[in-house]
């Protein structure tokens, strides 16, 4: 297809030609273009349908304040809604679609809304779809949900990929205009470091859309040579493409990079980059957006910012008529009618709403002054504009010119609040910038090319000197500084029809009117009841008209009526970008125990805790299912020896003259007395009295003390001990490191496990139950002298041991331990099996240390030494923590052997009601335990140690469950422990 | 009794692989020792370690190269690393030795997994992770940080202009590999 | 944020974990009379203001250190970072 309305001129390559499809169409565009633009240039006018009114829409902008022109972009799963044509560059092969209409573009069945549209105004959906409340979410919601809307997501999971990343710099500049080029090119030649970031894929900002010249030369000639120099020097980075959407704490900003989005082929690498930058300083020159004035009718296609036509036709060569007129209230619109007029656009009227003569001499054109556009004819497009004094003019398109906003956006994202300028009847930034921040050029509200180079190298001179950089003033480009004058005219009031301030949320006059008339006057209802300045555009359009009609209603000024506040991002964020690489397996990182291989190749099935992926048992062959499994495994431990891998425990390497006495204050009970060479369990407790952590400690020398936690507190018992060492007791000698990763520890549990262990331990070491008593601890050699630590501690129950070696030999010490254990058929067992024993011995783990028990309540209070101090001993003695008739640790059994207990049920006396005021405790943990042939439980009960033998029961409404249980010790298997000790 | 032989098998044991010029490898053999210096014998502590590795311990976030290929790096005010290479399991009883007692010593060998990125493209990788500054102006060689990369605790040391060593932990070995090769390809 | 360690230099916030009120080193004596009544103080009363707070962090993902950091709760503006260890010295905490 010819592109109709290509122009001459323009920063186009038309050496090659662009294939791409729009509403499976095929195009032809340029190097250089955008969808947007290419489109123009194809004579495309109409690209999509409106949010609620389903009315025909085109492009209405020339960057990514575009509330019209979104297109779904690619296909497939690749698919990627609410892109915005104008900020898409062309590319071989690009493929988009546009989006909100049922049927196609040209017909859209649901446009059928506009006729309803007396029924859709502000705050619809609060007054229509009230009644009857069951129709919401049945009928309303489902039926609002597929005819409003943007576009549609694929539903497929995204196949591009995503990274981060983290910038440092001394100035960061945001903006490549006119001022950010002054001050990165101020800031690079002074040697700072400096990074200048810009939302598009050409640097230069509006002097790629403008004929302003500079320094004698044009004001592209001057950006390719001030880019040159910038890219040649390597203490910058220029990001091209990369829009900096928000402003954090101490000098953050967030941005987001698209890294491969305009390439046909991203050649797998990641699509977007999102950066947080860690700048020092930043200079803000995100320059400044121009606002359309609302009349009748002013949505139809070919209606558009008049300085948006000026860069499609200066930049793109493209147009979006022949025949195109002027709208505007200042001087900056008749800018427009010049630049068409020398690109032989025909400009068959400028309406000037005020009644003076022309600014510019424009030989022959027909100057309408002191009137306004009221009305537009047509459908998909314009055919005839209506001015108010009834002159009807055949026109094709329209551009319209309402003056400019600064883009204040970055300055308020920490609350600072914008202040108005009569002269630019504009908000500009406040007083109270981000920290570090700085603002310069029209973004400031310094509105002429001269103004804002001047602004970009004050304002990086100044930033750099308050960094003790000297920057030199250098001569600035000869420029136009003539000031503009702009006008309070927002809408026309003589307009019969609606007349649109927020294109995107279909917001009209009318309904801002409305809901001012319903109450709903402060600027953020007004925002949330109408919508406007919602969704993808954040109303950067918009919003300053709106807010203008408001305070024209309630007799106001603007700034008496104040803006809502602007938030990150300035533009949207992929929830891919934000998501990055941490997806699917990857989401966060896993940690695998030493005997992880060895595990996988004998049959492990695997159960992630924390981080961890700890084998949870190991499936031999005719195993039906896992319980077969993990009864093997309890039965061998208890008649034979089982091998299991707790590595993941914590381990904290503790040294010092004072190590001793200072577990004293960190354990409930004592460690200083504790010889060399023994084992000792500890409870650790939370200042306010509650039990925290358990594990045992050995002392492995005058000075040092190995200490174990649960996986699940290793991190957090680490900071507890480094916040005891030195914020309470800071002139203790004691000194603390992590060694969890580096030893490999295998529980070796059962009557064989000491046989099992002489077979591997080198023989000069004695194990034999003399010299190696229960709770021994000591270094030892195994398999010809590598090193080892064994500890003679049970959680099982049986005798047993844990031995630690080098986490470099653990895989291999797993196949060894196994391999020797043949003879007394030794089986490794996994956490499941680990759960059933400790249940069978009544031991704690983190369902009884839930944070809500004490030492009293699992039995150990008299563990809590007063003898000397420690961590949560005073608030431990609180009356109501030690009540005499608190619930106590115990162990249940069903009544009926058979049943199968539940965690989590509440227990009951015989005859009470099952309500919260009878509830007697709480089952924390079951299992079925193969060595007693029936459920087991362990459970807190109202003086539970007195009641052995009752019946109670135990009720889960959550299930649906009640039986009888009996209260037993929580000792099921050896409650002497003698085998402990064998 | 030697019936039974143990096999070494750290978690990244041989990895090595090019990226363009660059390289990425796990170094072999490399020992790691914690030194705690006693409160209120520093002095004494810093003398043994001076001499023992003919080199000073420098300030917190440096590093050092001392006798026999042995890094020292400062972690913080009273602890630091020795880094160096030993095959067989007992390096920490070598540094103690080293020391004479005048600190305390915590064998680290296995508690960590190295890598070593060396080449044109290793800073550029490491923009994807690494929160910490590493413009030489910033970061100079023999600089070392504590930092967290993708969830993950790292220390990372500049031993080069282009090269740096990264230390992070060995369970998690694998993840750990992945957050850098992916950086890697995704600047390659 | 950005925390400028005392010996470290500028750290991101994310390599550190918050804890509170630096108050939490003044931890009562456990012998005095009154224990009881200052350990609940000490537990739970503590302050939370709008403006300049002096809070305990932990530099978990560097070098295990915490610090005092005074900070206003309003700006984040942060005017003041030490070593905890100095401050709980100089508040008179020992062995």
């Amino acid at each position: 297809m010819r592109q109709k309305s290509r122009i001459k001129g323009g920063l186009i390559d038309r050496s090659k030609e662009i294939k791409f499809r729009f509403n499976n169409k095929w195009f032809r565009g340029h190097p250089g273009d955008t969808l947007a633009s290419a489109l123009l240039a194809n004579g495309q006018l109409l690209v999509g349908r409106s949010f609620k009114y389903h009315r025909p829409r085109g492009v209405f902008t020339d960057g990514s304040e575009e509330p019209n022109a979104l297109v779904h972009l690619r296909d497939g799963a690749y698919q990627e809604p609410n892109t915005r044509a104008t900020m898409v560059e062309l590319f071989d092969g690009l493929n988009a679609t546009s989006q909100n209409h049922r049927g196609s573009l040209d017909y859209d069945l649901l446009a059928v809304n506009d006729f309803f549209s007396p029924f859709l105004s502000a705050g619809f959906y609060y007054k229509t779809f009230m009644w009857p409340k069951a129709f919401w979410e049945k009928l309303y919601e489902p039926i609002i949900r597929s005819a409003a809307g943007l576009g549609r997501l694929s539903m497929k999971d995204d196949p591009d990929t995503y990274d981060k990343g983290f910038l440092h710099c001394d100035l960061l500049v945001i903006g490549a205009g006119p001022s950010g080029l002054m001050a990165a090119l101020t800031a690079a030649r002074a040697g700072a470091r400096v990074i200048l970031a810009d939302e598009d894929f050409r640097p230069g900002g509006r002097l790629n859309s403008e004929t302003l010249e500079l320094g004698g030369m044009s004001g592209t000639d001057w950006v390719a040579q001030t880019a040159a120099e910038l890219a040649s020097m390597d203490n910058v980075r220029l990001m091209p493409r990369t829009t900096v959407y928000g402003a954090y704490d101490h000098g953050i900003y967030g941005a987001l990079e698209r890294c491969t989005d305009h390439l046909a082929d991203g050649g797998g690498k990641p699509r977007q980059v999102l950066w947080r930058i860690y700048s020092r300083r930043a200079v803000l020159a995100a320059g400044a957006t121009e606002r359309p004035i609302a009349f009748g009718n002013n949505d139809r296609p070919g209606i558009m910012l008049a300085s948006a036509v000026r860069s499609y036709a200066n930049r793109y060569a493209a147009t979006p008529g022949k025949h195109i007129a002027v709208f505007t209230n200042n001087d900056d619109g008749w800018r427009t009618a010049a630049d068409l007029i020398a690109k032989g656009v025909e400009v068959p009227v400028v309406v000037d709403s005020r009644d003076k003569p022309a600014p510019i001499d424009l030989p022959g054109i027909r100057h309408v002054a002191g009137e306004a556009v009221m009305n537009t004819i047509g459908r998909k497009g314009v055919k005839s504009i209506t001015l108010t004094n009834g002159q009807v003019i055949p026109v094709d398109a329209l551009a319209v010119s309402g003056g400019w906003n600064p883009n204040v956006h970055l300055t308020c994202h920490q609350r600072g609040r914008p202040t108005w300028r009569d002269d630019l009847c504009a908000f500009v930034p406040g007083g109270d910038l981000p920290v570090g921040m700085a603002v310069a050029g029209s973004a400031n509200g310094s509105m002429t090319l001269a103004a804002a180079l001047a602004e970009g190298q004050a304002q990086a001179t100044a930033q750099l000197d308050a960094l003790g950089i000297t920057a030199k003033a250098t001569d600035l480009p000869q420029a136009e500084d003539e000031p503009r004058e702009a006008a309070a005219f927002w809408h026309v009031n003589e307009s019969k029809h609606r007349a649109w301030v927020d294109l995107q949320n279909d917001v009209t006059v009318k309904d801002i009117k409305l809901a001012n008339t319903e109450g709903f006057r402060s600027v953020e209802l007004l925002k949330r009841y109408t919508t406007m300045g919602m969704a993808t555009d954040q109303g950067k359009t918009s919003n300053i008209a709106g807010l203008a009609i408001l305070a024209e209603e309630r007799g106001k000024t603007i700034p008496e009526v104040g803006t809502t506040i602007f938030r990150p991002p300035y533009t949207p964020v992929p929830i891919g970008a934000l998501a990055g690489r941490a997806r699917g397996k990857d989401f966060r990182p896993y940690r695998l125990t030493p005997s992880h291989k060895w595990a996988e190749e004998n049959g492990a099935s695997f159960v992630t805790v924390g981080n961890w992926l700890r084998a949870e048992w190991y499936t031999r062959p005719g195993e039906k299912g896992w319980r077969d499994s993990v009864d093997r495994e309890a039965l061998t431990a208890r008649t034979s020896v089982g091998i299991c891998d707790v590595t993941t425990l914590g381990k904290i390497d503790i040294q010092g003259k004072d190590a001793g006495a200072f577990l004293d204050k960190v354990y409930a009970n004592t460690f200083s007395t504790l010889k060399v060479g023994r084992v000792r369990y500890g409870l650790m407790l939370r200042e306010d009295g509650i039990c925290y952590d358990d594990g045992t400690t050995a002392r492995m020398g005058e000075n040092h003390y190995v200490m174990t936690t649960t996986t699940a507190n290793a991190v957090t018992v680490f900071r507890r001990l480094e916040f005891a060492r030195q914020c309470l007791w800071p002139d203790m000698d004691v000194h603390l490191i992590s060694t969890t990763d580096g030893w490999a520890q295998f529980a070796v549990a059962g009557p064989k496990s000491r046989d099992l262990l002489r077979k591997v331990i080198d023989a000069d070491h004695d194990i034999s139950n003399e010299a190696f008593p229960f709770m021994a601890c000591g270094h030892v050699t195994v398999c010809g002298g590598t090193p080892a630590r064994l500890f003679r501690i049970s959680f099982s129950g049986e005798m047993a041991y844990e031995i630690a070696v080098p986490a470099r030999y653990g895989n291999s010490m797993m196949a060894v331990l196994n391999e020797a254990g043949k003879e007394f058929d030794a089986a490794p067992y996994g956490t499941e099996a680990l759960g059933v024993m400790r249940i069978e011995k009544g031991h704690c783990t983190g369902n009884e240390l839930n944070g809500q028990t004490t030492a009293h309540n699992i039995g150990l209070g008299k563990m809590v030494s007063q003898k000397k101090e420690c961590i949560g001993q005073v608030l431990a003695q609180r009356p109501e923590l030690t009540r005499e008739d608190a619930v106590r640790l115990v162990g249940f059994r069903p009544v009926d052997r058979d049943r199968k207990l539940i965690a989590g049920s509440h227990f009951l006396n015989k005859h009470a009601p099952a309500d919260m005021e009878h509830d007697q405790g709480w089952m924390t943990s079951v299992a079925y335990s193969p060595n007693l042939g029936h459920h087991i439980g362990l459970g807190f009960i109202k003086s539970g140690h007195e009641r052995m033998g009752e019946i109670v029961r135990a009720v889960s409404p959550v299930h649906g469950t009640e039986m009888e249980v009996e209260i037993v010790s929580a000792h099921f298997v050896d409650p002497e422990g003698e085998r402990l000790r064998g | 009794m030697a019936d039974f032989t143990l096999t070494s098998e750290p978690p990244l044991k041989g990895f090595d692989q090019g990226f363009g010029d660059t390289r990425l490898h796990a170094p072999a053999d490399l020992a790691i020792v914690s030194i705690a210096l006693p409160l209120g014998d520093e002095d004494a502590a810093l003398k043994a370690i001076g001499s023992a590795f003919d080199a000073d311990l420098p300030a917190p976030g440096l590093s050092v190269m001392g006798k026999d290929n042995t890094r020292l790096v400062r972690l913080g005010p009273d602890q630091a690393f020795a880094i160096f290479t030993r095959a067989t399991p007992d390096a920490e009883p070598h540094v103690q030795t080293l020391l004479n007692g005048a600190a305390y010593t915590t064998d680290q060998t296995d508690v960590w997994t190295g890598l070593v990125l060396d080449g044109p493209l290793a800073r550029t990788a490491l923009e994807r992770i690494c929160p910490i500054d590493l413009h030489p102006d910033a970061f100079a060689e023999g600089a070392a940080a504590r930092t967290v990369m993708e969830h993950l605790g790292v220390l990372i040391l500049r031993t080069g202009p282009d090269a740096y060593l990264l230390l992070s932990a060995s369970s998690s070995a694998g993840s750990f590999l992945h957050a850098v090769e992916t950086s890697l390809l995704n600047v390659t | 944020m950005i925390i400028d360690h005392p010996l470290l230099g500028p750290r991101d916030a994310a390599e550190f974990v918050y804890l509170g009120d630096a108050a939490l080193i003044d931890r009562p004596d456990w012998q005095a009379d009154d224990a009881m009544e200052k350990f609940h103080s000490y537990g739970y009363l503590r302050d939370n203001p709008a403006g300049q707070h002096q809070e305990l962090w932990y530099h978990e993902q560097g070098d295990r250190s915490w610090l005092v950091v005074t900070r206003n709760t309003l700006t984040h503006e942060i005017t003041a970072v030490e070593l905890a260890r100095d401050v709980a010295r100089k508040r008179g905490r020992g062995k």
